[in-house]
């Protein structure tokens, strides 16, 4: 950090280029800058949170609450205990559309959804990487026929629009009956989730020296071994970063989720949400609620892992 | 001598072989899940395209050639729908590639606080569109938004708005929605790219007294170029094809007004149940992606 030297600043030779009247300038517009930043990137979620505990009497205010008067839970109880309750005199809006502000019984979907998007995500992200990294260290590292092609296939393949793919998708996948399985989805995200895993490991992969492929090939290692033993620990950022977007696509998808669930069997949290945004007759506060226990899982993953998005495109991606 | 070189050769071609056997066997499953996944669909959507298929009439499936592209070329929403994706996509992208240049010049520099920030804003990035799209329409809600209710206590409104019911605000609203969740990713390519600029650079700009705006000009706007095109490839690719936050904002409307190409497709497909069409229409779409792709990668001059 010692050397840094950006747009802005000059760290090292501080006494020769800035005065301080620069130094507080900068630090003005830096402060200013990451406030302005932060109030666009949290406020939407923070209104969501916020509407996510109200009760539906205080969501429908004139002019909104901004901090919840009176914070309830109600809408979280619906969705993680509902099916333990009876249809009490206090409860009759959760099965009475007409008492309004009312509650499907989908509620109770929510959890078995996230299990089923849950099994998708996992099953794609190992899919993925036991396709994707054997691929991306021969494109990268072993000089052979076809390698520039490959790379190129590989990545044309992800420019096909999602929405070209499910007019075939879904006549194949009801010729083989697996309409409503998430086997459909699984198979389906490799599609959308293998070009761009393949992307970021060559880039990543071909980043590392070649001379590391060569020292092990030559103190006898095969390939399988120089690129379990020799890259596999060093593509770790990458690796974790590939995981992540995988996961996360996955997790997230929506429209061919869309048009191959149908029942809870294999339907995904984002089906199940979607389905709730339509019915004007469901409590506004109860759909917010379902927006947060959707966002939840993949916000958590994204800041856990988030030293990795950075370093693993760092290396690879963008390179000039 | 003459056994040596023959023993090299020898040596040379098992070599070669077992290093295109193994990159063969090594690229071989990818390919294989790629030729399922996305080759065979694509190929199986161009012939489905030169057949008249409805599912409301399962059993005559007859050959039509380019009848399905002629009629869609010829419908006139086609062409209206194109005209709003090309309005989404500009709107987007650029909104897309200005805020992540500013967001990428702020993660750039050292100051306390840069860490909690550069991942904070990977939130938007990370939500679910679904949670996304119910985030702002109720954002957007005419009778309990926060829009209304914050321009309203602002006193920049004097009455409640249908911000989604405005044919002319639709497809801006929809974008912002769009450019919020993908921001971020977009700066983090960029920034990537930014990091890559070397030190030195500046400082010799510095000692020939370069300004700061002669330093971003001349120095961080033309190293940035992979990254800007790479960030507008992506991102004019994930615009052009946008299908669930038109789905779970407006259905296409109010009126026609949110009538995009990938709800064209959908409302093709899967109300009219005109698969023939529909195909058509994605390979129409499938197409110009590529030409995009392709063109902008031309003049930008960079090959990825």
């Amino acid at each position: 950090m010692s050397a840094q030297s950006t747009l802005f600043s000059e760290r090292a030779e501080k006494w020769r280029f800035k005065s301080r009247f620069s130094e507080r300038t900068r630090n003005a517009v830096i402060f200013s800058s990451s406030l302005i930043l932060l109030v666009y990137v949290l406020a939407p979620v923070a209104w969501l949170l916020s509407s996510s505990f109200q009760s539906e009497a205080e969501i429908v205010s004139v002019p909104p609450h901004w901090i919840p008067h009176e914070p309830t839970l109600e809408n979280f109880d619906a969705i993680f205990f509902q099916e333990f309750e009876e249809v009490t005199y206090d409860t009759r809006r959760k099965v009475d559309p007409a008492a309004g502000g009312y509650i499907p019984s989908t509620a109770k979907d929510l959890v078995p959804s996230m299990w089923n998007s849950f099994i998708v995500s996992v099953s794609v992200v190992i899919l993925n990487l036991l396709v994707g990294i054997p691929a991306a260290y021969a494109m990268a590292k072993i000089r052979f026929w076809g390698r520039q092609a490959s790379v190129y296939t590989i990545l044309t393949t992800r420019v096909i629009p999602d929405i070209a793919l499910v007019v075939p998708f879904f006549l194949v996948i009801k010729n083989l009956g697996l309409l409503d399985h998430v086997l459909s989805l699984i198979i389906t995200y490799l599609a959308v989730t293998i070009p761009f895993t393949v992307f970021i490991l060559v880039s990543y992969f071909e980043s590392l020296p070649d001379e590391l492929d060569k020292a092990a090939r030559v103190d006898g290692c095969s390939r399988f071994q120089t690129m379990t033993q020799v890259f596999l620990p060093l593509a770790l950022p990458s690796i974790v970063a590939v995981m992540l977007f995988a996961f996360l696509t996955s997790w997230n998808e929506f429209l061919l989720a869309l048009m191959f669930t149908q029942t809870i069997a294999s339907q995904t949290l984002p089906i199940v949400v979607a389905s709730f945004t339509s019915d004007f007759t469901i409590s506004f506060s109860f759909i917010n609620a379902a927006g947060v226990v959707a966002i939840i899982p993949p916000v958590i993953l994204a800041l856990f892992f988030e030293r990795y998005i950075v370093s693993g495109l760092t290396a690879g991606a963008v390179k000039g | 001598m003459s056994a040596n070189m023959k023993n090299l050769r020898y040596r040379l071609a098992r070599r070669f072989n077992y290093e295109a056997r193994s990159a063969g066997l090594f690229i071989l499953p990818v390919m294989s899940v790629l030729a399922v996944v996305a080759v065979f669909p694509i190929v199986y959507s161009l012939y489905t395209s030169f057949f008249s298929l409805k599912l409301t009439r399962p059993h005559r499936v007859p050959f039509v050639g380019f009848d399905n592209y002629t009629k869609v070329l010829g419908d006139e929403l086609f062409w209206e729908s194109v005209l709003r994706t090309v309005s989404f996509t500009l709107i987007s992208v650029s909104a897309i590639l200005i805020l992540a240049l500013f967001i990428a010049l702020l993660l750039n520099e050292t100051f306390r606080g840069r860490r909690f920030i550069s991942a904070v804003i990977l939130i938007p990035w990370a939500i679910p569109t679904v949670a996304n799209g119910l985030l702002w329409k109720w954002i957007y809600d005419s009778g309990y938004g926060a829009l209304n209710g914050l321009l309203m206590q602002l006193g920049l409104i004097d009455k409640y708005v249908t911000w989604l019911g405005d044919p002319g605000k639709t497809i801006p609203l929809i974008s912002n929605a769009f450019v919020w969740k993908e921001v971020p990713l977009a700066a983090i390519l960029i920034l990537v790219t930014m990091k890559s600029i070397p030190a030195d650079l500046y400082r010799a700009a510095r000692v020939d007294g370069a300004n700061l705006l002669q330093r971003f000009v001349h120095i961080t706007l033309p190293s940035l170029k992979p990254g800007f095109m790479l960030v507008m490839i992506y991102e004019t690719m994930m615009a052009i094809r946008h299908f669930d936050l038109f789905f779970l904002l407006t259905e296409g409307g109010p009126a026609d007004a949110s009538h995009v190409i990938s709800w064209q497709i959908y409302v093709e497909t899967f109300r009219n149940l005109s698969f023939g069409t529909g195909s058509a229409m994605s390979y129409i779409l499938a197409i110009v992606t590529f030409a995009l792709a392709y063109a902008i990668i031309r003049t930008l001059g960079r090959k990825i």
